[in-house]
């Protein structure tokens, strides 16, 4: 529907174009990343966001809305500590997904 | 006996002989310049340094003839193969001897040990050239039945490995099995030849020398000549750089796919994990089988148990290392803003403690340390009581050597400038990378299992002594990777009684846990895990204890009775 | 018609289908493993969302059932089952030949000390929202001096595969809301914090109960997950979370940490449990038929299941349960 005009730009996610390429390829090898409840345990506990903006719930939520610069860009802050792995309730394998997003 | 010295059926042997030793040749030329260059220095330098010498000498023997490490693994397997190897060896030796120690055969020019080369074949033919009745004949025979008896324990092991105490055993493909057959009948056939002298089986005989020799170099048994090289490179020490060259190719050839890693291997705990294993690793990777070798290199879970059990010290953790760091990430990791963090403990204390990331989430470990700490009149600082910076191990088992010197940069900057005398570690991943990586002169690097045996040793703790039953479990980064395992046990002997797992010290199996992995899911870890708690309760303890924090976690979702660390249960002790 | 049906189990559960049995006409009999009936709901203060005093509701089932045949401090030690029914052993030697079974061993209470990074068991002033219940009870707790500060984490051993339970406990946020208004009552000065992933309000009056923590009791809810708690110098409490709806960490320091403990299956049934053939469900409760029309069925014909062996469920939904089962008990004798 073309109401004949629009604001631009618009800050609205463009749910319609989102490119989900990404995110789709790391649901193949890691099913249980829809299982997320989005606790914030992994970005509570991560050691390199004791320092920085690092957070594994918002990137995967990033991924999800078409953000994979924003996604990418985050990454290059984490340790790999493990500790996100270790907390996560629903037995994400964050690690895996993190070193995946990458490749 | 025959008078000739040749005969037509000598040819498919001479034929298979000049292959294999050609072929080698080029491999071994091929292998030497792929290594850097600092390495081909340091491995001829070492072929003429005496002591590296006898040590040469000494594993070529004790490996490659009598097979003293599978002897101590298993001692069936053991005799199958030393009978096997070394038998042939001795044929072939005792056959030599002969060719020149013997009268001049008819039509021989040459003398001595010359006759080696002009009539190799002899020896392997000898009871058909033969123009006396030598005095070694009782010997060669005697050898003859050694081998066969051998290879009736290897037919016996195909047909139901568990009679010789193996549960699983490696899969092999058409090429592995053929030559596999061949190696059985050419001894059987020899036998036959000898005694009846019938034509056909000196040449079924020949021919089967000339399918083992050309399948060699394609096959597992490629690691009979490349195990040689490699107990040479390795004695140079030599590291693992590129995962298909130099060094590393010597390795993978060397891998006899003995399969003994195979139940070694905590993960084949589920057998359609068992695929996972270092012998299928060194086979996908050897035969170039990439995107295979990658996944297995990542799955993983480096716990060390493979090249412990390894009759032949094939480092393959070091290998799949190696090739994770190929695997390449496309990300740059960006740590520079660990540049400006500051530690907010205060400095000067004797002793730094360093808690760890898995550590923070293990908090009765830290108020254990605290109160041994206390109770022994230490003076003492935490380093990461607001949360720290990872040690770089996970980094570097990942592959990412490079971004791993940021953090490993960053918190030696801190630790040397606390200006303490000792570190402390409550976990065993960070021990790792801070005994291998880090530059901390000055600075003595302890677990807090050795910190704490001293601390009771030299009387500055004191402790009771309960009625509790303990079994401890090694964790590997701590065990296998620096044989600490007296101190622990000491400790837990102070203030308890400790039984033994079924499986211990170098034997003891991963948590399941580990931060090597990074493929298997929950559930897969869970199976390991159960299996390991399993040994672990074989002697009925009341509680499980371990010095890591990790395995503690994973022991925890799944053990039916208490599990501590090691800190935990001596603060337990403490006399007030 | 007096046939005997045996009861396992004293609680909530336990006590209604016995009530229900009895109207029947027919003999229920209660083994409880403990001193006293009433379960757990004997030792809670008042109930969700209206604030009801637990008491009354216990005295009147224990009212209910004061002629019915009571083992208390009795455990079922074996149980055989041939063509005239079901024999059981009880721990004091007795034999109780039985019609039918009805089991309503109920819940145990998530040991937190299995969530270390909690802290409980290390921390002193970290408590379980049971531990909290008995303080309003009984108005003791050395904890509790006079905190300015409470926070309390949801879903402690529940939605939660590290401790391998990946169910909701159902009960966890009602009862949280319903005890941070009630610290609020004791300590008005107090802040109370809840740490949530979702609030699941899904009964009768518990939406309101959720207007009235905001609207009365200024409760603060927070919506992420605690991670790691740890203490300061002053043995204060300090945790760490994920502000999820702010999108950043935070750290805050508590006097009194309340971790909402979530329902596991009761295990010292087990034993009896194997024996009778019936299997765990994938959460660990026991395996009833289906969830629907034979949701008090099991897979062994005339052994029935009521209460929170079946699933974590609310008061309500249990005395339900209970009433069904016994009309189920009824209908199999009558076969």
């Amino acid at each position: 529907m073309d109401f004949g005009f629009c604001l631009s730009p618009s800050s609205h996610v463009k749910m319609d174009s989102v490119d989900l390429t990404t995110f789709n390829r790391l649901k193949e090898t890691n099913p249980d990343i829809n299982t997320c409840i989005a606790c914030g345990s992994c970005t509570a506990t991560c050691t390199a966001g004791n320092f920085t903006e690092m957070s594994f719930r918002r990137l995967l939520l990033m991924l999800q809305r078409g953000k994979e610069d924003e996604a990418k860009k985050m990454i290059q802050r984490c340790m790999l500590c493990g500790k996100c792995t270790l907390v996560c309730p629903r037995g994400i394998n964050i690690r895996k997904i993190l070193l995946d997003i990458t490749r | 006996m025959n008078s000739q010295i040749f005969h037509p059926f000598v040819l498919p042997f001479v034929l298979g002989m000049a292959f294999v030793l050609t072929y080698c040749l080029v491999g071994l030329v091929r292998v030497v310049l792929q290594l850097p260059k600092e390495d081909r220095k340091k491995f001829l330098r070492s072929l003429v340094t005496p002591k590296i010498a006898w040590a040469n000498i000494r594993d070529l023997f004790g490996d490659c003839l009598f097979h003293v490490k599978i002897w101590k693994r298993n001692p069936i397997l053991g005799y199958m193969h030393s009978t096997i190897a070394f038998g042939w060896f001795m044929i072939i030796v005792i056959g030599h001897i002969m060719l020149f120690t013997l009268k001049p055969l008819e039509g021989v020019e040459a003398e001595g040990f010359a006759r080696t080369f002009t009539n190799f074949y002899y020896p392997i033919f000898y009871k058909f050239f033969a123009t006396e009745t030598p005095v070694f004949a009782f010997l060669m025979d005697f050898f003859l039945l050694v081998i066969i008896s051998g290879i009736l324990i290897a037919v016996v092991k195909k047909i139901h490995s568990r009679i010789v105490g193996v549960k699983r055993v490696t899969k092999f493909g058409f090429a592995d099995n053929m030559i596999r057959f061949a190696l059985w009948t050419i001894f059987p056939f020899r036998l036959i030849a000898e005694k009846t002298n019938i034509m056909a089986f000196w040449w079924l005989y020949s021919f089967d020398l000339l399918i083992f020799m050309c399948m060699l170099p394609f096959t597992r048994y490629m690691h009979i000549p490349t195990e040689a090289l490699f107990i040479l490179m390795r004695h140079a020490g030599l590291k693992a750089r590129e995962p298909r060259k130099g060094y590393n190719l010597a390795q993978l050839y060397s891998c006899p796919s003995c399969g003994l890693c195979i139940d070694a291997c905590p993960m084949s705990v589920n057998d359609k994990n068992s695929g996972n294993t270092s012998a299928y690793f060194m086979k996908k990777l050897r035969n170039g089988d990439s995107e295979d070798a990658k996944r297995i290199a990542e799955t993983c879970l480096m716990c060390g148990k493979c090249v412990m059990i390894c009759p032949v010290s094939i480092e393959s953790c070091d290998i799949k290392f190696s090739q994770r760091a190929a695997t390449p990430y496309y990300i740059n990791s960006d740590h520079s803003y660990l540049e400006n963090v500051e530690s907010s403990s205060s400095d000067i204390s004797t002793v730094l403690y360093f808690a760890g990331c898995m550590t923070q989430l293990t908090p009765i470990i830290m108020r254990a340390m605290k109160q041994i700490m206390e109770a022994a009149g230490e003076e003492y600082e935490f380093l990461d009581k607001d949360g720290g910076i990872c040690c770089g191990r996970p980094m570097l088992l990942s592959g990412k050597v490079a971004e791993a010197q940021a953090m490993i940069a960053k918190n030696t900057e801190l630790i040397k400038k606390s200006g303490a005398k000792k570190l402390v570690l409550s976990c065993p991943i960070c021990y790792k990378v801070f005994k291998d990586e880090y530059q901390l002169e000055g600075i003595e690097i302890q677990h807090h299992t050795q910190y704490i045996n001293e601390l009771i040793k030299n009387g500055k703790l004191k402790v009771n002594k309960g009625n509790v039953n303990y079994v401890y479990h090694d964790p590997c980064e701590l065990g296998r990777a620096f044989g600490v395992y007296d101190e622990p046990r000491e400790v837990l002997e102070n203030v308890g009684n400790l039984r033994k797992a079924k499986s211990e010290k170098e034997l003891s199996i991963c948590c399941g846990g580990s931060l090597g992995s990074f493929n298997l899911t929950q559930k897969e870890r869970d199976e390991i895990t159960n299996n390991s708690v399993a040994d672990l309760m074989f002697n009925n303890p009341d509680e499980i204890v371990t010095a890591c924090p990790l395995c503690l976690k994973t022991f925890a979702r799944k053990s039916p009775v208490a599990v501590k660390d090691i800190a935990e249960v001596v603060s337990e002790q403490l006399t007030s | 018609m007096k046939e005997n049906i045996l009861i396992i189990g004293g609680g909530a559960a336990g006590m209604e289908a016995a009530t229900q049995l009895q109207k029947m006409g027919l003999t229920p009999i209660i083994v409880e493993k403990s001193e006293k009936l009433g379960g757990h709901i004997a030792q809670w203060d008042r109930l969700f969302p209206a604030f009801h005093p637990a008491k009354d509701v216990v005295d009147q089932m224990l009212n209910q059932v004061k002629d019915v045949k009571t083992y208390l401090n009795t455990e079922v030690t074996d149980i055989q089952k041939d063509n005239n029914g079901f024999h059981a052993l009880l721990s004091n030697n007795e034999t109780i030949d039985a019609k039918a079974v009805v089991l309503a061993t109920g819940f145990d209470v998530f040991k937190a000390e299995r969530k270390q990074e909690y802290g409980y068991g290390i921390y002193n002033n970290v408590m379980t929202s049971v531990e909290l219940e008995r303080f309003f009870k009984t108005g003791k707790d050395a904890r509790i001096n006079n905190p300015k500060k409470i926070g309390f984490v949801h879903c402690v051993g529940a939605r939660d595969v590290k401790v391998c339970n990946t169910y909701c406990s159902k009960v966890c946020c009602t009862t949280a809301l319903k005890q941070a208004c009630e610290i609020r009552e004791v300590f008005p000065d107090a802040e109370v914090y809840t740490f949530y992933m979702d609030l699941r309000m899904f009964g009768p009056g518990y939406e309101d109960l959720y207007l009235k923590t905001q609207k009365d009791f200024d409760v603060k809810c927070i919506r992420g997950r605690v991670c790691e708690v740890s203490e300061d110098m002053d043995g204060r409490l300090v945790i760490k979370a994920e502000d999820t709806l702010f999108g950043k960490p935070l750290k805050m320091t508590l006097d009194v940490l309340v971790l909402m403990c979530s329902m596991e299956k009761n295990k010292s049934i087990d034993a009896i449990q194997a024996k009778l053939g019936i299997a765990n469900n994938s959460d660990g409760f026991m395996q009833n038929k289906d969830m629907y029309l034979g949701m008090n069925g099991t897979s062994q014909d005339g052994v029935f299941v009521a209460g929170a062996c079946i699933a974590p469920k609310s008061l309500p939904d249990t005395i339900g349960e209970a009433r069904s089962v016994a009309t189920q008990v009824f209908n199999y004798i009558n076969r």
